[in-house]
């Protein structure tokens, strides 16, 4: 087809847009100098200097733990959510499910610290921070889900209502099994973004929970050093097996954003 | 099962420790790590420390909920609305040995009379720091908030300025060089200062809080308004890391904000006996000039003085005399309508 | 009516409410309610030192109830407009400039066999698994003034004489900053409308005599529209709402509508007040995909 040299040299300049900047801070985390200015030499020193920094830990298990219970939360929810969106289409769950998604996130983290203290009474901490993270994940995992649902062949589920399968076994034996690859590609989409989520932890973290994003804000506003870059590389390494993972099992979910 | 028992013991053991704990609420980079270990030693207890970087933070936290700290050492505009929300736990000056070691200017302040509730830590002074060799170059005068809001000083330097990103403390800064006090609450004399701030903002490279420390010593910025112990950290970076430049810092001629932060016992603290001894223990010459050698911070403590390096103990900006003190204010807390009349003066600055 | 259809009718009933109560009722309550806690939230006055003054209180002498006083601060000062405008400028200026840049990836991840394509997705999609703050970080040290780049940036300047730029907390930064996170966010759904052409409408073109822009003017674009809007959707409203990246890489000039929204809750403990300024930007979101979706229906009418 039609893909003249001007169009790959702009798609080659966007795609080094994209990692250039990147592979700047990868490389850097290896650099021997506190200053990202100029490279001076290879050194693991700052990688040393993460593995014993307690507060980087505490937060990374912060992270994980968070990231681990609100995207399975969130999967169970979202799955159902799916489910009932596509098969019942309901009038309100849709815009409930997706307006968290869709809105700026800034408006979520401040409703829900204001719901938090002023109704709820409960102080911020772990618990405030994964309900909060349950709420805009279950959007992925239900639009993933329906999606999936959406490019079914419907007639699987006559057959297996015709067959005599109550609604229970109809999915737990087709519908189930069908779906399995989005849901697993909703569960890695939202232990992604839980784990990078910023703007919402940093409304309803509250003092103690400090998160892996938060960490890496505090350290950019107050004292950059590359310990920064060193945590970022990891982190993106993280993150990075997640996304491949989630694809492999739904290439879909790349696109279904929509 | 012969593994599970030093196991459990271990448990066992660490949950005793746990249960000494003492929730320390601190400003970032506030205590030393050995001032910390020898406390934890004496007491036979565990210092958990969080962190903050902000009064409103803190404030905005604690109002978010957030409970179980023994100790917080806010500012003393923060102590102001601490006190008044009814937060805080009265100070048993019996338990407190040390107490004489304060220097008695620190003392009974107007936003803790009698001293009640809080007892002085450390006190930092906003100021002026600047880059000594480029300063003489350019034939600035570095005693004066004039080199910050003045044109005719401010285009030899443009884009080479920072200023703090904190809306009393600019204000501030604007109404001591027009003469006001710091706590001037006059509408106008607000919006002279706002103007002044706007007519100089173009000059400026940033509204910055913490990072303005690495771009003085990198050389970025050559003028910086901000904290006293930031720019003493400054000023050491620079000479360890071999610059061709000295970073020096100064309270200019007319005046400017003293910070006293001071130690609190929050309401919601698990462990006030825990608390006061700390209070007491910071309260000693030695500890307390530890973190004065370490970040350069002004120390309200007299039996501290020995302890502290000559080169800090001469510096006037950190141990400013009784003549500079009187021109240093102390920032109160506003209310709620002079907040927001302030909030819509800090857009028009941010956006003008 | 028979007893089974009556349990069918109650199983089926039974199943719905099984499969859609739970995150019906867990949004309801954590998505919802605090929406609407936010609308009660900017009618009441701010608590003297911080959070919520109370909506009833024994003594009297206590502020309470209910206002309008903060709408009516809202709309006195024209800044407050003016700091909207501004944060629509930024998210207009964002998403047009990621629309030139993803537009040729997309035409060529969608142009490319179909056994490339996924990788060549796969490649777009994995800058996105970095986190947020760490995409911002990298342009803090690219933009920063001793990087090798705004050297070399400052140093072509300085031959046609114009003095050194700081690029870094600048709007320029914030700018960059804000393409570059949400660059992914337009590539996708173009590139999902894209894949979808038939390459044979572009033959027809030429057959009439069409050069390759008029290829492109005439047919693609039209036919990519419902992609642009889609993506165009996924960068604006995040952008108006964004806050962090103007805090991290801005200057002097660079509050937006985010930061003001952020300062109220976590600096100036004036809670009404944000909640007031969270309102009017959900009404100006809404708005806008109001008007974008009234926008993309007129213009597919004439190419549906």
């Amino acid at each position: 087809m039609r893909r003249g040299p001007w169009l790959w040299a702009c798609a080659v300049l966007a795609y080094l847009f994209l990692y250039v900047p990147l592979i700047i801070v990868v490389v850097y985390s290896f650099n021997d100098s506190r200053l990202n200015a100029e490279w001076v030499g290879f050194t693991w020193h700052w990688y040393e200097i993460l593995l014993n920094d307690e507060n980087m830990l505490r937060a990374a298990t912060n992270s994980l733990l968070i990231a681990l219970v609100a995207s399975s939360v969130a999967t169970a929810l979202g799955t159902m959510a799916g489910i009932a969106m596509h098969r019942y289409r309901p009038k309100l769950l849709p815009f409930m499910v997706i307006t968290p998604v869709a809105m700026p996130e800034i408006l979520l983290g401040v409703s829900l610290l204001l719901f938090f203290i002023q109704v709820l009474n409960l102080t911020l901490g772990m618990i405030s921070v994964i309900l909060a993270h349950i709420t805009f994940c279950i959007g992925f995992v239900a639009i993933v889900v329906r999606a999936r649902l959406a490019g079914m062949d419907e007639s699987i589920f006559e057959a297996a209502r015709d067959l005599g399968a109550t609604p229970w076994e109809t999915f737990k034996y087709v519908t189930f099994p069908l779906i399995l690859p989005a849901v697993i590609a909703g569960f890695l989409m939202s232990f992604t973004l839980s784990l990078d989520d910023f703007v919402i932890t940093f409304f309803t973290a509250g003092v103690g929970v400090s998160t892996l994003p938060l960490q890496i804000y505090s350290m950019i506003k107050i004292a950059v050093t590359p310990e920064v870059n060193a945590v970022s590389t990891v982190l993106m390494l993280l993150t990075l097996t997640m996304i491949v993972l989630a694809a492999r099992f739904a290439p879909e979910t790349l696109k279904s954003h929509t | 099962m012969r593994r599970l028992l030093p196991l459990l013991l271990c448990i066992l053991s660490a949950a005793a420790w746990a249960r000494d704990e003492l929730h320390l609420y601190n400003w970032n980079n506030y205590i030393s790590d050995a001032t910390v270990r020898r406390f934890e030693t004496e007491c036979h207890c565990k210092l958990i420390q969080d962190y903050y970087s902000d009064n409103e933070e803190m404030l905005a936290k604690l109002a978010a909920g957030a409970t179980g700290y023994d100790l917080i050492v806010p500012t003393g505009n923060a102590v102001e609305a601490l006190i008044r929300s009814h937060a805080l736990r009265p100070v048993d000056k019996s338990l407190l040995t040390n107490l004489g070691n304060v220097r008695s200017e620190y003392l009974d302040t107007p936003f803790d009379p009698g001293n009640r509730y809080s007892i002085p830590y450390a006190y930092t002074v906003t100021l002026i720091g600047y880059n000594f060799e480029k300063m003489r170059e350019l034939g600035l005068p570095t005693n004066t908030w004039a080199v910050i809001f003045e044109p005719r000083y401010l285009q030899k330097v443009k884009g080479r300025v920072t200023v703090l990103d904190s809306q009393r403390e600019l204000l501030a800064a604007a109404l001591k060089y027009l003469g006001y006090s710091a706590n001037d609450t006059d509408e106008a004399h607000w919006k002279q200062a706002r103007d002044l701030i706007i007519r100089a903002k173009p000059y400026w490279a940033a509204f910055n809080a913490s990072s303005y420390i690495k771009e003085l010593t990198i050389g970025n910025i050559w003028l910086a308004h901000g904290y006293s112990n930031d720019m003493f950290q400054a000023m050491q970076d620079a000479r360890r890391a071999g610059r061709p430049f000295t970073i020096g810092y100064g309270i200019p001629r007319e005046g400017g904000v003293l910070s006293l932060d001071s130690m609190v016992l929050h309401k919601s603290g698990k462990r006030p006996d825990l608390g006061h001894r700390f209070i007491d223990f910071m309260l000693e010459g030695r500890n307390s000039s530890e973190l004065t050698n370490l970040i350069g911070s002004g120390n309200p403590n007299a039996a501290a003085l020995p302890y502290v390096t000559p080169e800090l103990a001469a510096n006037p900006a950190v141990f400013p005399d009784a003549r500079q003190l009187q021109k240093l204010d102390m920032l109160r807390d506003l209310d709620r309508q002079q907040r927001r009349v302030l909030n819509r003066i800090w857009a028009e600055i941010k956006l003008r | 009516m028979p007893f089974s259809t009556i349990t069918a009718l109650l199983r089926t009933r039974l199943t719905r409410w099984a499969v859609s109560g739970p995150p019906f009722l867990f949004l309801l309550l954590f998505f919802l309610a605090p929406s609407l806690i936010m609308v009660l939230a900017s009618f009441r006055y701010p608590g003297e030192f911080g959070g919520l003054a109370p909506l009833r209180d024994a003594d009297p002498v206590v502020l309470q109830g209910l206002t309008l006083e903060t709408y009516q601060f809202f709309f006195s000062d024209i800044i407050y407009a003016e700091i909207f405008l501004k944060s629509f400028v930024v998210a207009l200026a964002t998403t047009l400039i990621c629309l030139v840049m993803a537009y040729p990836l997309a035409l060529l991840i969608a142009r490319s066999p179909k056994k490339h394509r996924d990788l060549m997705v796969l490649l777009v999609i994995l800058p996105f698994a970095s986190n947020f703050l760490v995409r911002v970080y990298a342009w803090m040290i690219i933009l920063g003034p001793q990087s090798a780049f705004a050297r070399l940036f400052n140093d072509v300047l300085g031959l046609f004489g114009i003095g050194p730029v700081a690029l870094l907390f600048s709007p320029v930064a914030v700018l960059i900053g804000m393409v570059y996170v949400h660059l992914p966010f337009m590539i996708l759904p173009l590139y999902t409308n894209l894949e979808k052409h038939d390459p044979v409408l572009l033959d027809a073109a030429q057959d009439l005599g069409a050069n390759a822009w008029q290829r492109f003017w005439r047919v693609t674009f039209p036919l990519s529209l419902p992609g642009v809007f889609a993506g165009s959707a996924l960068v604006f409203i995040p952008v108006l709402g964004m806050f962090a990246i103007p805090d991290i890489l801005g200057g002097t000039r660079d509050m937006l509508i985010g930061n003001l929204i952020k300062e109220q809750f976590l600096g100036v403990r004036d809670w009404p007040f944000g909640a007031t300024l969270s309102i009017m930007l959900t009404i100006a979101v809404l708005a806008w995909a109001g008007f974008s979706t009234w926008l993309a229906k007129k213009w597919s009418h004439g190419y549906a």
